[in-house]
Formats: structure tokens, C-alpha cells, sequence
């Protein structure tokens, strides 16, 4: 018999916790164009900037449409994303986690690109069109350097569960502090730049040179889910890299300090994922756009080869 | 050469102006030979409306980078209606230039094959750069005669 | 929640995210860049830049248009999606400023689609044109800014003086006009 409590506990936190999701991505687009505006000393908009602008967007009218396809593109992009969050740790709790759920949240990364495609291809833009090639130009491009040091992590730990790799990181035992993961880490911080869509791998948006790429025929309530999906992505992309490398922000254990314990790891996965994404926006300050081929030469010629040598490392070091 | 060994008929305005007034059939020979003595870049061509003499001024202009000399060959045809042949064959920036003029001034250039509307798009009047054309009047009798949207 | 307080909570968010489309007529581009960057810094009311007619919320006409370039704006403005705005920059806008004789160059813009807000001078200074932003907060906020409503009630108005600017000739109006009618 099935526990209906139970379920609806369960079902009821893992709305709580995508809304959560929603909201922190909303604030930091406020935080990235609040930074960003800093550095090239502007006073920029408020922090909250994110929230008017989403709710702007659902309160706008639609009087154009592009067919069903279209309407149903944004959300499925929104759903993509959100399901690939609840099977992050976040500060070490995951509500969906199980063996081998590391290779499920990769492929979960790739679903909401999916659901942009088919939104661009649904509007019949030239522009959409060029975008979304591009972006799944780079998609291919940054997925072969993070998925060897994935492997490497995954050979180093012995597990394909995230869950037991942010685990077996308690007591501050990082990977970062691996001197062959402190590399691997960059190699993957690189690869996260293609992954958030910050510059200078931009190329799948590029708004002075294709218009926004894939969301050149988006507007209004349609907009909205797009922007809630690249802002949600921005969560789910640097939890990735802080549950790999930074622990998942696990400092205390729950089974010590009980309660607390939550709130603090909380606010550390919190500063971290912040951390890593204002690394990704200095970057995207002082660099200009890299061009499809560059891009493509950067990560298959030096950020996979690095890949490929700790791989390599990795297997003759635990082997014998 | 410079212009002024090649057509001693040029007159010199100041240092670095020649200016060179022809036929309108020594044209093409004219620009081919001073292309040929290092003056390769063609400026424009330009048009004068002279609506007291009753003709259109046409000027070529050319610039030499070895001898920073700037050419003009200027020829004159009659308002009502002459053409002139066109020199697209010895500068292709020339088509555009032509095309311009005749849209503007109406004057038609033979051999042209692309002389169809530049930036008027369905221009049914006089062509408007010619000084008979009153642009005062018109602006009075089209834009100021669309009414303003009523409001109920 | 109601209708009206809805609307109102629109109105409240509209204002504060206003997104600009990026294309610029005329001399008025050249006073939009220090409007945008530090010195004036328009993204501390939410307004910025946005690359195509879909995604943006405001519309700055920046100077004199000339008929072939009226039919690119109109376009422009049919494709943003309501509530839309529209600012007019300079007198080139209002009565055709040092154009007003110019063959090819629209002399009225309300004429031809709703204007909310004018700026006067030849070129407003980026002082003009914060002011104008204010302005048009506070005309959001009363909701006077109503530009793409008539635009929907006075369609055949509009759309018959852009015929007419099109085709250089008021009989030539006239005669679609009569075919329309059959």
C-alpha cells in the first residue's frame, strides 16, 4: 500500500525546493548585472532586478504566437532544468539521487537545449536557426573535457553516485585540494563558462551579431519561461561544479549538530555557488566573443587534452 | 605622368586640383588613360544641375595616391533629355553612382543595365534633385495634406 | 486578485523593466550611448538594450525618418508585443524639425503610429531623455500611457495615412481606398 502522506511530503518539498531554485537563479541575474555594471563603473539596477523582470514578462500580452510547438518549447526547457536540480545535492541533501545518477544529471544538462531548439525551430527565424547550431556546437565542444574529468573523479571515488562523491568529501576533504583535481577543476571552471553561456562563449546568443540567437522570436510570457530556465541554469551548472570539486558545501554533519548543521551547509553551498559564478562573471567582464571554430579548438586542442592527462593519471595511480 | 603632362589642355586651380573640361565622348578615354598613369582610385561621380544654360554638369573625379593629385573631368549635356554612355566597364563603383544620378536628376545612361529605383521607392514625380523641382510645394500639397488620426 | 489590482501590478513591474529596441534613426543614436553607459547609466531604472522587436517593451523613434525608413519602424512597432511604448526624439519627430521642407522625410509621427511621449530640441541632451524615462514612468503609473490601445481602436486611421506616406501621391490613396471598399 502506498504511503499518500509520505507522497505528498515529498512531492510538496520538491515544489518548495524548485521554487527555491527559481528565486536564487532570479537573484543572481540581479547580482550578475549589479557586478557587472561595477566593474564598468555604472550604478546598474537594483539587486531584486531579476524578480520585476520575470514577473514584467508573464504580465505582458501575447499577440503573436508561432504554433504549439512554440508555446510548449519554453516549458519544456523549464521542466528539463528543474528535474536535473532535484537530483543535485544541494548543501548534501538531494531529494532524487541513486547509483549511477551522474551520468543521469548529464543528460538531463543537455534536455533543456533540446527544448530551446525546438522553440527555435518552430519560429522559422534565420537567426534562431544559426543560434541553436551554434549552441549545440557548443554544447559538444565543453562536454568532452568535463566528462573525462567526471570519469576521473569517478574512478578516483569508485562511485557514479554524486551523492556519495559529495559524501566521501566530508571534513573538508575537497577534491580541489587534490593537487590533480585542483587542474581537473579548472578544466571543468572552463568548461562551465560554455555551460552558463557567459563570455567568451557567448556565440550561441551573441545579441549584436544574430540577435539573440534562439530567443530572437521569444517575447513576453514565452520569454519569461526562457529566462527562468537560464537562470535556474545558472544554480544547477555551478551546484554541479561545487558538489564535484567544493564538497557541495557540506562543512558540518547532520548527524553532530542536527538542525544547524542544515542551515549552515545551506548558506556555504549558497556563498560557494555565488564564488563560483562571480569567477564566471569576471571573466565574462574583461573578454571579449570567441568565434565557433575558436571555440571548438580551445576546448578539443588544450582544455581536452588536460582532461585526457588527468584521466590518464588517474588510471595509472589507482590501478596498481 | 602626371594629368598635366598627359592633357596639357587641363587647367590647374590651386596645387593638387586639375580640373580637365571635355566632350562627352573623349570621356572614357580620358579616365582609361589616367588610370593607366596611376590615378586608380575613382572617387565619384557627381551632377550639377545648370538650369540657366538649360544643361547638366557631370563630374568625374580622380585621386592619384602617387602624386596626391586630385582630377575632375568634367562634361556638360543637355537638360531635356540627353544621355551619356555609361563607364561601368572601367569602374564598377560607377554602376551605383549612375544609378543615383538617375534617380535623382533623370539623366540616362546608355549601357547601364541596372538603373532601376535607388532610394525613392515608387517615386512617380519629377526626380527631385532638379532645380525645377519645388520641394516646398510639394511637402505642402503631400505631407501636410495627411490628416490627423481622430479621436472619438 | 483581481482585475484591476492585477493591471495595476502590471503597471508597477512594466515600469520598472522597461527594455529598449536597439534601433536607432537618424543623429539621436549618438546622444543614446552616454545614456546607456556610466555616465548616465539608464539600467538603474531597468532599462536596457534588447536586440530584437520581439522581447522589447519601449520604442525610441531618434530622429528624422525618411519614408523608406518608416515602413522598417512601422514593422518594428507591429512586431513588439502590447503593452508597447513609443518616445519621439527631437523636433525632427514632432513637426520635421530642419527637415520640414525635405521631400523624403516624414514630417508627423503621431500620424502615422501613437506616440507617448515626445522630447523636444535638435538634439535632446541626455538629461532630456532621462527626463523623458521619468516622465514615462509616472505616465505608466497613472496608466496615460495608452499608445498601443489606440493603435488597436484607430487601426484604419493609421493605417491609411501609412498608405498614404508610401505611395508619394494622395490620389493614388484615394484609389485603394475605393478597392477596399469593394
Amino acid at each position: 500500500m502506498v504511503n499518500y502522506i509520505d507522497l505528498t511530503i515529498q512531492i510538496l518539498v520538491a515544489i518548495g525546493v524548485t521554487a527555491l531554485g527559481f528565486a536564487i537563479g532570479m537573484l543572481f541575474n540581479g547580482i550578475a548585472r549589479k557586478i557587472t555594471a561595477r566593474i564598468q563603473n555604472r550604478v546598474g539596477p537594483p539587486i531584486y532586478q531579476g524578480y520585476i523582470d520575470v514577473l514584467k514578462l508573464f504580465t505582458k500580452k501575447t499577440n503573436i504566437s508561432h504554433g504549439w510547438i512554440f508555446d510548449l518549447a519554453a516549458l519544456f526547457s523549464v521542466a528539463g532544468i528543474a528535474l536535473a536540480f532535484l537530483f543535485l545535492p544541494v548543501a548534501g541533501v538531494s531529494l532524487l539521487s541513486g547509483e549511477g545518477d551522474l551520468f543521469l544529471i548529464l543528460y538531463l544538462l543537455a534536455i533543456p537545449a533540446l527544448g530551446f531548439a525546438l522553440g527555435a525551430g518552430a519560429s522559422g527565424n534565420p537567426n534562431a536557426a544559426v543560434g541553436i547550431m551554434r549552441a549545440l556546437m557548443t554544447m559538444l565542444a565543453y562536454e568532452l573535457p568535463l566528462v573525462m574529468v567526471i570519469i576521473a573523479m569517478m574512478v578516483y571515488y569508485d562511485t557514479t553516485s554524486l551523492a556519495v562523491i559529495v559524501q566521501k568529501q566530508a571534513n573538508m576533504h575537497w577534491a580541489i585540494f587534490i593537487p590533480v583535481f585542483f587542474i581537473g577543476a579548472l578544466v571543468a571552471d572552463m568548461a562551465l563558462q560554455g555551460m552558463l553561456m557567459e563570455k567568451p562563449f557567448d556565440i550561441p546568443i551573441a545579441p549584436h551579431e544574430i540577435a539573440t540567437g534562439p530567443m530572437v522570436e521569444f517575447g513576453g510570457k514565452h520569454l519569461g519561461a526562457l529566462m527562468l530556465y537560464k537562470m535556474m541554469g545558472i544554480v544547477v551548472e555551478t551546484t554541479l561544479f561545487v558538489d564535484l570539486f567544493l564538497g557541495g558545501g557540506v562543512i558540518l554533519s547532520v548527524s553532530q549538530f542536527g538542525w544547524l548543521a542544515y542551515v549552515v551547509n545551506f548558506i556555504v553551498w549558497f556563498l560557494l555557488i555565488l564564488f563560483v559564478f562571480f569567477i564566471a562573471l569576471l571573466i565574462n567582464a574583461v573578454f571579449p566573443r570567441f568565434r565557433i571554430e575558436q571555440a571548438l579548438k580551445f576546448y578539443w586542442k588544450y582544455d581536452a587534452l588536460v582532461g585526457l592527462l588527468i584521466l590518464i593519471w588517474i588510471f595509472v595511480g589507482v590501478t596498481p | 605622368m602626371m594629368a598635366k603632362e598627359l592633357f596639357p589642355e587641363a587647367q590647374e586651380i590651386r596645387k593638387g586640383r586639375i580640373r580637365i573640361e571635355t566632350q562627352k565622348d573623349k570621356v572614357g578615354e580620358i579616365i582609361k588613360k589616367l588610370k593607366d598613369n596611376s590615378y586608380e582610385h575613382f572617387v565619384m561621380l557627381s551632377c550639377v544641375d545648370w538650369i540657366k544654360e538649360g544643361k547638366f554638369e557631370l563630374v568625374y573625379q580622380m585621386w592619384s595616391y602617387q602624386y596626391k593629385e586630385h582630377v575632375m573631368i568634367s562634361i556638360k549635356i543637355n537638360r531635356d533629355g540627353e544621355s551619356m554612355l555609361s563607364m561601368r566597364h572601367l569602374f564598377p563603383q560607377i554602376e551605383t553612382y549612375e544609378r543615383e544620378i538617375h534617380e535623382m536628376f533623370g539623366v540616362n545612361f546608355i549601357g547601364n543595365p541596372n538603373l532601376k529605383e535607388f532610394i525613392l521607392e515608387g517615386w512617380p514625380h519629377m526626380p527631385p534633385m532638379r532645380k525645377d523641382f519645388d520641394t516646398e510645394k510639394f511637402v505642402k500639397d503631400f505631407y501636410y495634406k495627411i490628416p490627423e488620426v481622430k479621436e472619438e | 486578485m483581481n482585475h484591476e489590482n492585477w493591471s495595476k501590478l502590471a503597471r508597477i513591474m512594466s515600469k520598472r523593466s522597461l527594455w529598449m529596441i536597439h534601433f536607432c534613426t537618424g543623429c539621436g543614436a549618438m546622444e543614446m550611448p552616454p545614456v546607456m553607459t556610466s555616465r548616465y547609466d539608464m539600467e538603474r531604472f531597468g532599462m536596457h538594450a534588447m536586440a530584437t522587436p520581439r522581447q522589447a517593451d519601449v520604442f525610441l523613434v531618434t530622429g528624422y525618418l525618411a519614408v523608406k525608413t518608416l515602413k522598417r519602424v512601422v514593422q518594428v512597432y507591429e512586431q513588439m508585443r502590447d503593452p508597447k511604448y513609443v518616445i519621439g526624439f527631437g523636433s525632427c519627430t514632432i513637426n520635421g524639425g530642419m527637415y520640414w521642407d525635405s521631400y523624403n522625410t516624414i514630417k508627423d509621427l503621431s500620424k502615422y503610429i501613437p506616440v507617448d511621449v515626445y522630447i523636444a530640441g535638435c538634439m535632446p541632451r541626455p538629461e532630456a531623455i532621462m527626463d523623458s524615462f521619468l516622465k514615462l514612468f509616472d505616465m505608466i503609473d497613472k496608466g496615460e500611457a495608452i499608445g498601443w490601445q489606440k493603435y488597436h481602436k484607430y487601426y484604419d486611421q493609421y493605417k491609411r495615412n501609412q498608405r498614404m506616406a508610401f505611395s508619394y501621391r494622395l490620389d493614388e490613396v484615394k484609389d485603394i481606398k475605393e478597392d477596399d471598399k469593394e
